[in-house]
């Protein structure tokens, strides 16, 4: 698993099924890589800890972030990889389910590149996530 | 011992009554030589205790005896009846021991206020801690109450997806009353998130033209309904002065209730206007939708009241809770007027500026 197309960091398996399945749609989970903490996503993204024999260089393309999670939470994850000048340019979009104003203003203070509060509606979450992927994954051009 | 008032004596009374009626002055003209509260409520004392009704008469008892005295004394004079120095003097300490015990009773008071004041600032920490947690709350509820909903509305959607060929229609339709259930309990966590908002936001005050945000939020609102005929008449409406995302919020639901309850008219009428007053602006939202009898008018604006079936007309009842809650922040007022079939009618006022 060297290849990463999206890294989902996501604690809750019900969210992250809801959300696979929306990005299928736009066949994107070939590559994905689903972990369920902070913890486990830096340990992923800089190869410690139990990701020690991964190739580093090999950075996912684009990074799916929950906010609240048990151990490391989202806003830290967030500010770890755009401190880093290795990973500072890996899109990052917050997926969360909190609409909190501060919320929204932290993450774009530590310089996330979008930010998508998830419905609670089937057809908006399928719509929002799908979208949000084939944007980010397709259309949109990351520099080299 | 003389027989008349030795001018020393007199000076004295005179230096007395002199201080009294120079602080009696500033008082009542409000200047004081020194910008202390505590230094001028300590100087002041005797003139404020004068002029409480309670105190007033203690006080002036030995000022109007000396008065007395000096009016009279040449009349005791010329009788051969002598007013010593030494009951001048007795009166002079009266007033000074008056003094000392209603300068201790201030100080009492002083202390005790500020006792009371060290109670009121522990008060409002617990308060403020309180809505900390409050808002704590709230946050926990927007995300962790919206988690299960969520997977709730999608696997029985995903059910219906997957199994199709699998159910019955009568397995189709129970599964469609989940989604309907977690629609509304959706619909009823983002209300109370919005009404918490609504209660704790900071709000930014600015000028607001309030014709131009009734507009705006009525070609939001309308989405959705474009089959509806709705006529809305707006009147030129004064400036408003207030936060503008509280207010928009405010129009909003307004509006959206005159679209909602004005659904089973052939043709819905939405009215704002405006009626001037002297310290406030009055803007109302008129409507010739399903009203409401005004009996439960005190239940208007009631958190989670309704006055409809959800048969009738879908809600959760917080919507005019949020339109006062707004309002009350902003030190004005909201009522509503209303008959059955006949339409209603919200008022709300805004200070002037």
């Amino acid at each position: 698993m060297d290849e990463i197309d999206i890294l989902l960091v996501e604690d809750n398996p019900t969210d992250a099924e809801l959300t696979m399945r929306a990005l299928k749609r736009k066949n994107l989970v070939n590559k994905l890589v689903w972990v369920k903490d902070g913890a486990e996503a830096l340990d992923l993204i800089f190869a410690k800890g139990e990701y020690s024999n991964r190739n580093v260089e090999n950075l996912p393309r684009l990074i799916l972030l929950d906010l609240r999670m048990p151990k490391v939470d989202g806003l830290e994850v967030l500010q770890t990889i755009k401190a880093d000048e290795r990973t500072r340019k890996i899109p990052v979009v917050v997926l969360t389910s909190s609409k909190e104003d501060r919320d929204i203003v932290e993450s774009y203070e530590l310089g996330v590149n979008s930010y998508v509060s998830k419905p609670v509606e089937f057809d908006e979450f399928i719509d929002a996530v799908s979208t949000l992927g084939f944007y980010w994954m397709l259309i949109n051009n990351p520099p080299e | 011992m003389t027989t008349s008032l030795k001018a020393q004596t007199r000076n004295d009374l005179l230096m007395v009554l002199l201080l009294v009626s120079a602080g009696f002055l500033m008082y009542h003209l409000n200047i004081f030589p020194v910008k202390n509260v505590f230094f001028n409520q300590l100087m002041m004392f005797p003139i404020i205790l004068t002029t409480n009704k309670s105190r007033r008469f203690i006080w002036a008892i030995p000022i109007i005896i000396g008065l007395i005295l000096i009016l009279v004394q040449p009349i005791f004079s010329t009788f051969g009846v002598s007013v010593t120095d030494d009951l001048f003097r007795l009166i002079l300490l009266m007033v000074v021991i008056l003094m000392v015990a209603l300068l201790v009773e201030r100080i009492e008071k002083v202390r005790s206020l500020r006792s009371l004041n060290e109670r009121l600032k522990k008060q409002t920490k617990m308060l403020e801690d309180a809505n900390d947690e409050l808002e704590a709350f709230a946050y926990s509820v927007s995300h962790d109450l919206r988690v299960p909903l969520r997977a709730i509305d999608g696997f029985s959607r995903i059910i219906v997806e997957d199994y199709q060929d699998k159910l019955d229609e009568e397995g189709i339709r129970l599964l469609n009353i989940v989604r309907e259930n977690t629609h509304k309990m959706g619909q009823l966590i983002d209300d109370i998130l919005m009404l918490s908002r609504a209660g704790r936001q900071e709000m930014k005050m600015s000028d607001i033209d309030m014709e131009d945000l009734v507009k705006t939020v009525y070609n939001q609102v309308i989405q959705g309904f474009e089959g509806r005929s709705i006529e809305l008449k707006v009147d030129s409406l004064p400036q408003a002065y207030g936060d503008r995302a509280l207010l928009t919020q405010v129009v909003s639901n307004l509006l959206s209730n005159s679209v909602k309850f004005t659904s089973q008219r052939e043709k819905g009428v939405i009215e704002v206007g405006y009626q001037n007053d002297k310290n406030e602006n009055i803007y109302y939202v008129k409507d010739n939708g399903a009203g409401f009898d005004m009996k439960y008018v005190n239940k208007l604006f009631g958190l989670f009241q309704r006055l409809h079936s959800p048969e009738e007309f879908e809600g959760t009842g917080v919507g005019l809770s949020i339109v006062q809650r707004i309002i009350r922040r902003h030190e004005g007022r909201v009522w509503g007027e209303g008959e059955v079939d006949k339409g209603a009618t919200i008022y709300f006022t805004l200070p002037k500026k």
